[in-house]
C-alpha cells in the first residue's frame, strides 16, 4: 500500500515523450502536473488554472459526495482534469466510472511506484482491450528508459520519464526491435505473417 | 528440431544489441546497478559469490551438436573450461565478466541460442520431458506446444515485471518426467477421442513450487483446446500480475496467491478475465502450428528390427558384458521406434566436482557422439544429465565404449549417486551451506556399483538453501543446507517424490553437521535394506514403514548439539 499511495510522487522530466500508435516518437513540453493527494481535501489553488492529473481514488471520492456543478466538474469540463491510477487500483471494479470519465478526461495515467513493479502494464492493457479507452495513456512514476518498450506495446503512448533519464537515449528505444512474437496494442505478432 | 526463421533470428540479434547498449550504459555509469539488475537478470546474468554467472536457455531441453560446440567454446574462451547443466534445462557459466557478456550472447545468437528470460521476474525458460518425441510412453509430443509458448512468452511486454519468476512445464507422457506439479503452471497435454474431437487439449495446474513453501499445483482448468493456450495463460498471468503479493519476496509466488484465494476462486478469477479475451486473436492458429510442428517430425529412422536386451549384450566382448549390461539396464531407455533406444550420458561420475558439470573437452566429444549416433541432437534432463535420444540398438555397445572414454558412462541413472545438487556455497551468494562437497562425500561413500544396483531406484537431492534449486523437497532423500549462527548445518527430508505420485518430503528433525551426513544416509539406507520386502523400492518401503524407523536410524549416533537446534523447522 505504501508504494501505491506515494507520499511524494517521483519527480518527472520537464518534457514528455509521446509515441502515438500510428506515428513516430517525439518530445513535447509536459503540460500536465500530477497531484498526489493524501486526504479528502479539495484541489489546491495552485492547480486552479493548470491541467492536472488527479488520483483516481480522489476523483471517485469527489463524485461520491458530489454536488452537481462542483468546481471539480467545472474544471473537468474545461478539459483540465485527467486521472491517474495507482498500481493497486482495481480498475475493473470501476468500469462504469471510467466509462463516464471518458467524456471528461483528455488522458489518463498509470503509476509505477517502482520500475520493477509491472502491475500498471496490466492496467494499460485492460484500459485498451477491455475498457475501450482510446485516448492518451501516460506512464508516470518511476519511469526508466528500459521500461518504455514494454509500455509502448501494452498501450501507453505517453511517457513522463523520471527526471534523471536521458531523453535522447530514451527516444531510441522504440527502434530496437523490428519484430515481435506476440500481439500487442501496436500490432499483431510478426510470426503471423509467415505462417 | 526447431529451426529459427528470420523473425526469431532478428529478435535474438536485436536483443543482443539491446543488451550491449544496456551494459555500455551500466559501464559508463548512466545506469545504476540497482536498475541494471533486473535487466541483466532477464538476460540470465547473475552476480554470484565470486563472479558473474550467465545462464543460457536450452528451451525444453533440446539442442544440437553445433550448439553444444558453441557452448564448449564459450566455456573455453570466456569461462574456465566447463559449463554446468541445471535442473531447469539451462547451462550456466560461473566465471564470465560483464564486459564479455554481449559478445557471448552474440556467439550464442549465431547458433540460434540466447539467454532471454532465464532469470528475473518474468516467464522463464519453458521446460519439458527430456524424452519428448521418442519416449515409449508418450501420447502427445509436447515440443510444438513448448515452442509456440516459447515464442509467445519471449519478451512478452505485459509480463516483464511480475511479482516473481514464473515457470512453465509441459508434459505429454504417461510418466511425468517434468516435475509438473512443482511449477507455477503445469500444462498436461492430452488427446482423447471423447474430448474436442480427439484434438489436442491441455489440463492446467497452477500454483506449484518448491522454495520456502513447497506446494503441489492444483488443477484449475481441464480440456483446454491447444489453440486457446495464449489467451488462457494471459488471463492467468494477468490475475497474478495484478494481485500477486509484492510486499514480501517469499510470498510473491503464484502458489501463495492460489493458496490464499483457494484454487476454485483463483480459477474463477482467471475464467472471468479469460471470458473477455478467449475469442481474440492472441490464440494460436493452425498455420502457426503447422509452421512450428514441421520441425518436430521424426528423423530419418532406418527400418530396423527391435533387438532384445540379450542380443544387444551379445555384441559386447566377454570382458565387457557385465558392465555393459548394467549400463543398458540403468542408462538406456525404450524408444517409440523399433531398433532404437535413448541413452542417458551421466554427468554424475563418482567423485565429481559438481553434478551436471561438463568440460569443454567432454562437450566437444559428446557433440561428436551426437553426430555419429543420434542425428546430431541432444537433450538435457532436469536431473542434470544429457540424453542421446535416437541411438540404434546395434550401436549401443560402440557408443558405450566411447562414452566411457569421456567418463559419462557411469550406470548410475536413477540410483543413489545420481544426485541432483545446486551449486550451493561454492558459487551461489544465497547459499546457507555447501552442496557440492556433500554430494561428493555421498558418492564416495556409496561407490560400490553392485550395492547401488541392489538398492535400486532412490533419488537424493541437495539444495544449499531453502530456495530449493536442488529439488530437495522432491527427493526420496532430501538434504537442505541451513545456517545457524554462521555455521553450516544440514536438514534431512524423507518421502519426497517426483513423477506421477509427486510428493513433498517431510523434515525428520534437527539438522546435522556436514561430516555426519554420509553416516546419516548410510543409516537410512541400512534401515531400508533391513526392512524391505522383496522388490520393494525405497519410497514404497518408506510409505509402508513410515518415518519412525528411518528417523531413529538417522539419529542413532548423531553428535550432541545445543538446544537451539530444535528451532530448525521447515522454514529454516
Ligand atoms: C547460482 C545462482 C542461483 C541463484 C541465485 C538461484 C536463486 C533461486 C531462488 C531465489 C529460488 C527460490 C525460488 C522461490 O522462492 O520459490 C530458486 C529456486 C529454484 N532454482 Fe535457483 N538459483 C541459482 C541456481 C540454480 C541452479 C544451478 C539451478 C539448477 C540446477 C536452479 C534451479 C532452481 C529450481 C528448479 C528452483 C525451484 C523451485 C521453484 O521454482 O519453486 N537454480 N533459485
Ligand atoms: S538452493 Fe540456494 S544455494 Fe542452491 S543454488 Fe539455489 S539459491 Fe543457491
Amino acid at each position: 500500500m505504501s508504494n501505491s499511495n506515494p507520499t511524494k510522487l517521483i519527480q518527472s522530466h520537464a518534457q514528455v515523450l509521446l509515441f502515438p500508435r500510428e506515428g513516430k516518437p517525439f518530445l513535447a513540453p509536459n503540460e500536465w502536473q500530477v497531484w498526489d493527494v493524501q486526504d479528502e481535501s479539495g484541489l489546491p489553488a495552485e492547480y486552479a488554472n493548470s491541467k492536472v492529473l488527479v488520483p483516481f481514488t480522489w476523483w471517485r471520492s469527489q463524485l461520491d459526495s458530489r454536488h452537481e456543478g462542483s468546481d471539480v466538474l467545472t474544471k473537468a469540463k474545461k478539459g483540465q482534469i485527467g486521472v491517474w491510477f495507482a498500481a493497486d487500483d482495481d480498475i475493473l471494479q470501476h468500469a462504469e466510472l471510467i466509462e463516464s470519465g471518458k467524456q471528461y478526461w483528455p488522458l489518463v495515467a498509470a503509476y509505477f511506484p517502482l520500475f520493477r513493479d509491472g502491475r500498471s502494464f496490466s492496467t494499460a492493457a485492460l484500459l485498451r482491450d477491455r475498457l475501450g479507452w482510446d485516448k492518451e495513456i501516460r506512464m508516470i512514476g518511476d519511469v526508466l528508459i528500459d521500461q518504455l518498450l514494454q509500455g509502448a506495446r501494452v498501450g501507453f503512448d505517453s511517457f513522463a520519464l523520471r527526471h534523471d533519464q536521458n531523453l535522447d537515449v530514451a527516444l531510441k528505444q522504440f527502434d530496437l526491435f523490428t519484430v515481435t512474437t506476440q500481439n500487442s496494442w501496436r500490432g499483431k505478432r510478426s510470426l503471423l505473417a509467415i505462417s | 528440431m526447431y529451426k529459427y526463421d528470420h523473425i526469431d533470428q532478428t529478435l535474438v540479434d536485436q536483443r543482443v544489441a539491446q543488451f550491449r547498449d544496456q551494459v555500455a550504459r551500466r559501464l559508463n555509469g548512466t545506469l545504476a546497478e540497482e536498475e541494471f539488475r533486473p535487466l541483466r537478470l532477464q538476460n540470465g546474468l547473475y552476480h554470484q559469490r565470486h563472479a558473474y554467472m550467465l545462464r543460457v536457455a536450452i528451451p525444453y531441453g533440446l539442442f544440437n551438436s553445433k550448439q553444444l560446440r558453441t557452448m564448449a567454446l564459450i566455456a573455453e574462451k570466456y569461462d574456465r573450461g566447463y559449463g554446468h547443466f541445471t535442473t531447469r534445462q539451462n547451462i550456466q557459466y560461473n566465471w564470465v565478466t560483464l564486459e564479455d557478456t554481449p559478445d557471448i550472447l552474440a556467439e550464442l545468437a549465431k547458433v540460434e541460442m540466447h539467454a532471454i528470460q532465464t532469470s528475473g521476474n518474468c516467464i522463464r525458460n519453458i521446460t519439458s520431458d527430456a524424452f519428448a518425441g521418442v519416449a515409449g510412453d508418450e501420447y502427445v509430443d509436447p515440443r510444438p506446444v513448448c515452442e509456440l509458448l516459447r515464442q509467445w512468452s519471449t519478451l512478452h511486454p505485459e509480463f516483464a515485471h511480475l511479482p516473481r519468476k514464473f515457470k512453465f512445464a509441459v508434459n505429454g507422457a504417461k510418466e511425468d518426467r517434468t516435475v509438473l506439479l512443482c511449477h507455477d503452471v503445469g500444462i498436461e497435454l492430452k488427446k482423447n477421442k471423447a474430448v474436442n474431437n480427439g484434438e489436442l487439449t491441455a489440463d492446467i495446474y497452477a500454483g506449484g513450487g518448491m522454495g520456502r513453501t513447497p506446494i503441489l499445483g492444483s488443477l484449475i482448468q481441464t480440456d483446454l483446446p491447444w489453440q486457446l493456450l495464449p489467451s488462457y495463460l494471459t488471463a492467468l498471468l494477468r490475475v497474478y500480475n495484478r494481485f500477486g503479493r509484492r510486499d514480501n519476496l517469499y510470498k510473491a509466488r503464484i502458489k501463495i496467491l492460489v493458496k490464499a484465494l483457494g484454487p476454485e476462486e483463483f480459477a474463477r478469477q482467471v475464467e472471468g478475465e479469460w471470458l473477455h479475451i478467449k475469442n481474440g486473436d492472441d490464440n494460436f492458429t493452425q498455420a502457426e502450428w503447422d509452421r512450428v510442428a514441421k520441425h518436430f517430425t521424426k528423423p530419418a529412422y532406418k527400418s530396423l528390427t527391435a533387438l532384445t536386451n540379450e542380443q544387444v549384450i551379445n555384441i559386447a566382448s566377454e570382458a565387457d558384458k557385465t558392465a555393459f549390461a548394467r549400463w543398458l539396464e540403468r542408462n538406456v531407455k525404450p524408444h517409440q521406434v523399433p531398433g532404437y533406444a535413448s541413452v542417458i550420458l551421466s554427468l554424475k561420475p563418482h567423485g565429481t566436482v559438481a553434478p551436471g558439470d561438463a568440460t569443454t573437452a567432454q562437450m566437444l566429444a559428446i557433440a561428436d557422439l551426437a553426430d555419429q549416433y543420434s542425428f546430431g541432437e541432444l537433450r538435457v534432463t532436469h536431473e542434470q544429465n544429457l540424453v542421446l535420444a535416437d541411438v540404434e540398438q546395434a550401436k549401443l555397445y560402440a557408443l558405450w565404449q566411447e562414452a566411457k572414454k569421456q567418463k559419462v558412462a557411469l550406470p548410475n541413472v536413477g540410483l543413489l549417486t545420481d544426485i541432483i545438487a545446486c551449486p550451493g556455497g561454492d558459487f551461489c551468494s544465497l547459499a546457507n551451506a555447501k552442496s557440492l562437497p556433500i554430494a561428493k562425500a555421498i558418492q564416495e561413500r556409496f561407490d560400490d556399483l553392485d550395492y547401488l544396483f541392489d538398492l535400486g531406484d532412490i533419488s537424493l537431492n541437495i539444495s544449499g538453501c531453502i530456495n530449493s534449486c536442488g529439488h530437495h523437497h522432491v527427493g526420496n532423500i532430501g538434504v537442505l543446507g541451513v545456517d545457524k549462527d554462521g555455521e553450516e548445518w544440514y536438514q534431512i527430508t524423507l518421502g519426497g517424490e517426483q513423477g506421477n505420485d509427486a510428493a513433498i518430503g517431510k523434515v525428520i528433525g534437527p539438522s546435522f553437521y556436514a561430516d555426519e551426513i554420509p553416516d546419516v544416509i548410510t543409516n537410512i539406507i541400512n534401515t531400508y535394506v533391513a526392512h524391505r520386502n522383496e522388490d520393494e523400492s525405497f519410497i514404497d518401503a518408506y510409505g509402508r514403514l513410515g518415518v519412525i524407523p528411518f528417523k531413529e536410524a538417522a539419529y542413532q549416533n548423531a553428535k550432541k548439539k545445543g538446544e537451539a537446534d530444535k528451532t530448525v523447522g521447515e522454514d529454516a
